[in-house]
């Protein structure tokens, strides 16, 4: 998968590329707005992180000169957190946004869904190793043994799952999870996940653990060998 | 719109008072020329009354008639005024003596019978072809030795009056235009000098700055009228006043909360740098730099919300929900952490209440993640609502320390801790309640805290719209 990104700020730009190329992606960078149009016009891609504040050319005009003939998905940043301005960037063409400071952890998740294209396809059975959710039936079995959620557990479990590989952070989880879309300043994710881990991942030592600490990031269901 | 001069009170009322002046003395002048006019008139009609009463009885004596016959001028000068006419005659036929010095027209009002008084009610008033008013009464007479009733016309022209009251009028109308201005002048150094503590209320509002809020207006020496005008200033100055000292400490407490995680930043950063460390070692430190840099991501959050909401850039869009499922939900987001300290949620409501989803949740949520620091260990915290006349409370409860009456009054302030030193943590940045404030403000709501007998309450009054 390519990735564009149109940035003006050296650090900014250094790890924007730096990080989505160890999430896996291919990476060009652009340094100002000129540049990234004629790159995303000369080259294919299937995705491009826009800046909206940019030298000589700003990230609308950018956007509005690229959707003249394409419908590639852009992502813009911005540092302005006014609903007007988030709102023009979707009116011009965008296809999500995301507000400095962010986590990058985010930002990995939502370009990852601007990638997979429309609403992902709910499974109807999910597995991990040896674990195995029965969506509809909302039962989950580890090594054949039943394991008894609360509904909470239950939605954090599913959402590690389908994310599988993935760093979730925790206003993530916390806005999927409780519909709870503000930083609380409480350890609430952190407090679930540690009890989800002692109902599914403890009692199964030495069976390798699948929910894990990301240091300052968030949390990733993966299957370490 | 064209910016217009402002008027002069002064002027406006020294104005005002002239023209007063001038229709009060105008009117009384009016009243006294009248009662002149009318005397004057009832004297003159006296006097002709009088006159054609005395030539009536002098026509009873036979000489008179033949004196008349045989010296006219004698009765000319009888009347001793040039305004004066006398006319007699037989009725229809050449007059006998007509003793008329300004040559006037002399009319002819209906005669009085011979033998009745002349009243005053007989005289007549008219005006001659030549626009001068002339009174006259006319009475027959029986007279000794005369073929018949010889009729008698007493008249006069009253151009000496006319001009007399002329002038009465023009002296009433000078003077009440004197008069007037007189109360102009005066009245605008009176009324300057009145307002003169206007214009120290002015100048003394004019060293009020910013840097100098403290000054009060003094209302000593001020009259009553601008007492209530004082007390207003005063009161806006106070309220001023506690506005720039709120912002001048929420800027100071901001750059204080800031300095606390820079600070550990900078630190540990350099700390680390300064020699070389082994990989657990730097992710220890960038994943406590994370940390850091949350804290100041959501304190800068928080501040932009409480900066918004203050401005109403922010509208709630309040909508009817279930009581029962927003409570349920809160609670159960702070189940994880309650359980960890053996707390039990309860949550007690039904029916709707009014509100933005997004920002009720987030002020519930704020009250709960206090309650859930600050409850005893292992007690209940109650999430209830209470249905009032035209609200809807929602309250969170639960047993703890009791805070103090000054705390409580402060603990919806920006950055305002009870225990500082505590808080300094990590967790909490001072503003969860200061965003309560603010979101019950959007929802034009209420908002209480009580704490007695260790059990503390904090409470959300939601108006009660008709949906």
């Amino acid at each position: 998968m390519r990735i564009l990104i149109v940035e003006d700020e050296p650090k900014t730009g250094d790890y924007l590329r730096k990080g989505l190329q160890e999430s896996g992606f291919v990476v060009d960078l652009a340094r100002n707005g000129i540049d990234g149009l004629h790159q995303a016009r000369e080259e294919a891609y299937d995705l491009i992180v826009l800046d909206v504040m940019l030298p000589g050319l700003d990230g609308w005009q950018v956007l509005t000169r690229l959707r003249e003939d394409s419908e590639i998905p852009v992502l813009f940043l911005t540092a302005r957190d006014e609903i007007a301005d988030r709102i023009k960037g979707l009116e011009m063409g965008a296809d999500d946004y995301l507000i400095k400071p962010f986590s990058f952890a985010e930002l990995v998740a939502r370009i990852r869904t601007l990638l997979r294209r429309g609403p992902m396809r709910e499974a109807e059975r999910l597995q991990v190793a040896d674990l195995q959710i029965d969506v509809l039936k909302r039962r989950v079995t580890r090594a054949g043994t039943r394991i008894t959620l609360t509904n909470k557990e239950f939605a954090l479990l599913q959402l590690l799952v389908q994310h599988e590989g993935e760093v979730l952070s925790r206003s993530q989880i916390a806005s999927q999870v409780w519909d709870m879309n503000f930083d609380s300043d409480t350890n609430v994710v952190d407090v679930a996940i540690r009890r989800l881990r002692a109902k599914v991942d403890e009692p199964f030592v030495p069976a390798p653990r699948l929910i894990h600490s990301v240091r300052g990031i968030g949390y990733r269901c993966e299957v370490i060998d | 719109m064209k910016a217009r001069t402002p008027y002069s009170l002064t002027l406006r009322l020294a104005l005002l008072l002239a023209s007063l002046s001038f229709v009060v003395m105008g009117l009384v002048g009016a009243a006294l020329y009248n009662v002149l006019a009318v005397q004057l008139r009832l004297r003159d009609d006296a006097a002709l009354v009088a006159r054609v009463e005395q030539i009536r009885a002098l026509l009873k004596d036979t000489n008179t008639l033949e004196l008349i016959h045989r010296k006219p001028t004698l009765f000319a000068n009888m009347l001793n005024n040039r305004e004066s006419m006398l006319l007699l005659r037989y009725p229809g036929q050449p007059p006998l003596i007509e003793i008329n010095p300004n040559h006037a027209d002399i009319p002819a009002p209906t005669p009085v019978q011979a033998d009745t008084p002349v009243q005053m009610s007989s005289v007549a008033h008219y005006r001659t072809a030549s626009d001068i008013p002339v009174s006259a009464v006319t009475a027959r007479a029986r007279a000794d030795g005369a073929a018949g009733e010889i009729e008698i016309t007493a008249a006069r022209t009253m151009l000496d009056r006319t001009r007399l009251l002329a002038l009465y009028r023009e002296r009433i109308f000078a003077l009440a235009l004197a008069g007037a201005l007189l109360f102009a002048l005066v009245g605008y150094f009176l009324l300057r000098r009145g307002l003169l503590p206007l214009r120290q209320l002015a100048a003394h509002a004019d060293t009020v700055s910013i840097a100098r809020l403290d000054g009060r207006l003094d209302g000593r020496d001020a009259p009553r009228e601008l007492l209530p005008l004082i007390t207003a200033f005063n009161e806006m100055l106070a309220r001023l006043a506690d506005g720039f000292m709120q912002l001048r400490q929420i800027s100071a407490d901001l750059a204080h909360d800031l300095r606390t995680p820079v600070n550990n930043l900078l630190g540990q950063t350099q700390v680390a740098l300064g020699r070389p460390r082994s990989v657990e070692e730097y992710e220890t430190l960038l994943a406590s730099n994370v940390e850091e840099l949350e804290r100041l991501i959501r304190m800068s959050d928080n501040m932009l919300f409480l900066a918004r909401s203050e401005h109403a850039q922010m509208a709630a869009e309040i909508q009817p929900l279930p009581i029962a499922e927003e409570l349920a939900r809160v609670a159960e987001y702070f189940e994880g952490p309650a359980e960890e300290r053996q707390l039990r949620i309860s949550v007690h409501g039904e029916g709707q209440i009014a509100a933005d989803p997004i920002l009720l949740r987030r002020a519930l949520g704020n009250l709960l993640a206090n309650a859930v620091t600050h409850a005893d260990v292992g007690s209940e915290i109650r999430v209830l609502a209470e249905h009032g006349a035209h609200s809807v409370t929602l309250a969170v409860e639960n047993h703890g320390a009791t805070i103090a009456d000054e705390h409580l009054e402060r603990v919806f302030d920006r950055f305002y801790r009870i225990d500082a030193a505590r808080t300094q943590s990590t967790t909490s940045n001072g503003l969860g309640l200061s965003i309560v404030r603010s979101i019950m403000q959007l929802h034009h709501g209420a908002w209480q805290a009580h704490s007695a007998a260790g059990l503390t309450r904090f409470s959300l009054v939601f108006p009660n719209p008709p949906l």
